[in-house]
């Protein structure tokens, strides 16, 4: 019984922790830092920095089928915790283990060559989003003819629309398959049309990978795509599970403030 | 992910990046190698012909000295603002920053390689040089290799944390232009300066080009590459310790 349900962990946070330096909070130019330094050196070498945690402790299970709707009030680490389970930032304590393949977007108004076509930087993108896949070419196809751009990819990326440039890329990235998938507010700023669009492919995409992560402002959407819901508060968890509850948890949290 | 995959994507990016840059250009790939022809052009005239430094092979000595010269300096002065100028493609999707940075000193390797074969080939050809030292030369370059790459993600990571690291580099470097003994041999410099060609890493970088090159002397060859290496080493550790310590806040920094 057990055994069954651990293969069916797809990713698990144990206690992780992630704190940045207060002191690096302010941009600071290299003359402050020389000032710093020459005025107080004992205290620029040795004095233990102020800490702030944006992720104190925190544990979950992602397992196969969940789609996780992730809420909280802006800086509450959302972005941060997705970050993590993307492994773009390394935890100072705690851990996650996993062996899924992980695909991560946060936001979708960016093309990595401006100056080249649509066409070229799907095919640029897909390599580097699928990079154990040999031949990117039917993915890159199959997106290009579900975002119905037409003779637009054949045009400059720098000359779209933001709603083009999301139309692309998130045809782009739910044409293949993957064990989770994080999606952090990048339905958020195209125009409703294309919000429905996308969604609808989104929800059917959602269905087919091993679990979503989802995070967005608004609990409409989140009602529509997730069957489960975390709140964060604080650098904690505050709420995971039924997604009606931690909608009304969120909500009584920020009315509070 | 594997190195292999890193590989791939290096490559990509940069065939993209050659591509897109050349796209926008009139005369594209020309600029890449006129912009070390002239400098060579221009200080062969002020260094031979004005202040008649005497020395033989002048114009191979130069050379040796200038094409690591301006792949050293060209190569991080593109790469230190590449994390902020692609700040958004980092922190939108899941990709590797050393990738990103890779295709940039990858791009730049080319150039300097272009830019070897079309103007030293043709000099080397009509002196009489042996041509059997050149297989060395992919040993030579390699600690020069480690080196700028190292030296290019410390900037570039710091200058994500303090801009103005990318508008000193340019000030260093035409300092470091005149301290570095690239248009003079280092037995001009008076002993009591020679300390200041001793610490600048960048002799270093260049010496086991240079010997190669230009001298054909491969009697100390050895000691030059090791110390080449042990330069590049000490860079490669830097580089870790600084994106150790840095990793974290990096893309909040972004």
């Amino acid at each position: 019984m057990t055994s069954t349900e651990d293969s069916d962990v797809l990713l698990k946070v144990v206690n992780l922790k992630v704190y940045f330096e207060l002191e690096h909070y302010h941009q600071k130019d290299l003359r402050d830092v020389f000032v710093g330094a020459v005025s107080h050196p004992l205290d620029y070498l040795f004095k233990p920095k102020e800490l702030f945690y944006v992720l104190n402790g925190i544990n979950f299970d992602i397992k196969r089928g969940m789609r996780i709707g992730i809420l909280g009030v802006n800086g509450s680490g959302k972005t941060t915790l997705c970050r993590c389970l993307a492994g773009m930032i390394k935890a100072q304590s705690g851990m996650i283990e996993t062996r899924s393949e992980i695909r991560a977007i946060f936001d979708t108004g960016t093309g990595i060559m401006p100056e080249l076509t649509g066409r070229e930087n799907a095919m640029l993108l897909a390599r580097l989003f699928f990079p154990k896949v040999k031949d990117v070419l039917p993915f890159v196809n199959e997106a290009i003819t579900f975002s119905e751009l037409g003779h637009f990819i054949d045009v400059p990326f720098k000359q779209y629309s933001k709603g083009m440039q999301s139309r692309l890329l998130l045809s782009l990235v739910s044409s293949k398959t993957t064990d989770i998938l994080i999606l952090d507010e990048v339905f958020d700023g195209a125009d409703v049309f294309f919000q429905a669009k996308i969604a609808e492919r989104m929800r059917s995409f959602i269905e087919k990978a091993g679990a979503t992560i989802f995070v967005s402002h608004s609990s409409e959407q989140i009602r529509q795509v997730c069957n489960t819901v975390l709140v964060l508060s604080g650098g904690g968890i505050e709420f995971f599970g039924d997604v009606e509850k931690g909608i009304e948890k969120y909500y009584e949290m920020g009315s509070k403030k | 992910m594997v190195i292999h995959e890193y590989w791939i994507q290096i490559q990509e990016l940069t065939l993209a990046s050659l591509k897109s840059r050349y796209r926008k250009t009139l005369a594209g790939f020309i600029w890449v190698i006129l912009n070390p022809v002239l400098m060579f052009g221009v200080q062969s005239i002020v260094f031979k012909k004005f202040l008649k430094i005497d020395m033989p092979d002048y114009f191979l000595f130069l050379l040796g000295g200038l094409l690591p010269w301006i792949f050293f300096t060209s190569t991080i002065q593109m790469g230190t603002p590449v994390f902020v100028n692609q700040g958004q493609l980092l922190r939108s999707f899941k990709i590797n920053p050393w990738v990103v940075l890779g295709a940039q000193v990858l791009d730049s390797f080319i150039n300097f390689t272009a830019s070897f074969i079309l103007i030293m080939l043709p000099f080397y050809a009509t002196s009489d040089k042996p041509l059997l030292s050149l297989l060395l030369l992919p040993v030579a370059l390699l600690p020069l290799l480690i080196g700028t790459l190292s030296i290019t993600i410390s900037l570039s990571v710091l200058n994500v944390f303090y801009r103005d690291i990318n508008f000193v580099m340019g000030f260093i470097f035409s300092l470091l232009f005149f301290l570095t003994p690239i248009f003079y041999p280092v037995s001009f410099v008076p002993d009591d300066f020679k300390w200041l060609v001793l610490i600048n890493p960048v002799n270093y970088f260049i010496d086991p080009f240079r010997t190669i090159i230009h001298t054909s002397n491969f009697d100390g060859f050895f000691l030059v590459l090791c110390k080449s290496f042990l330069a590049s080493a000490v860079f490669v550790l830097i580089a870790l310790l600084i994106w150790k310590r840095k990793q974290n806040d990096f893309y909040r920094r972004l």
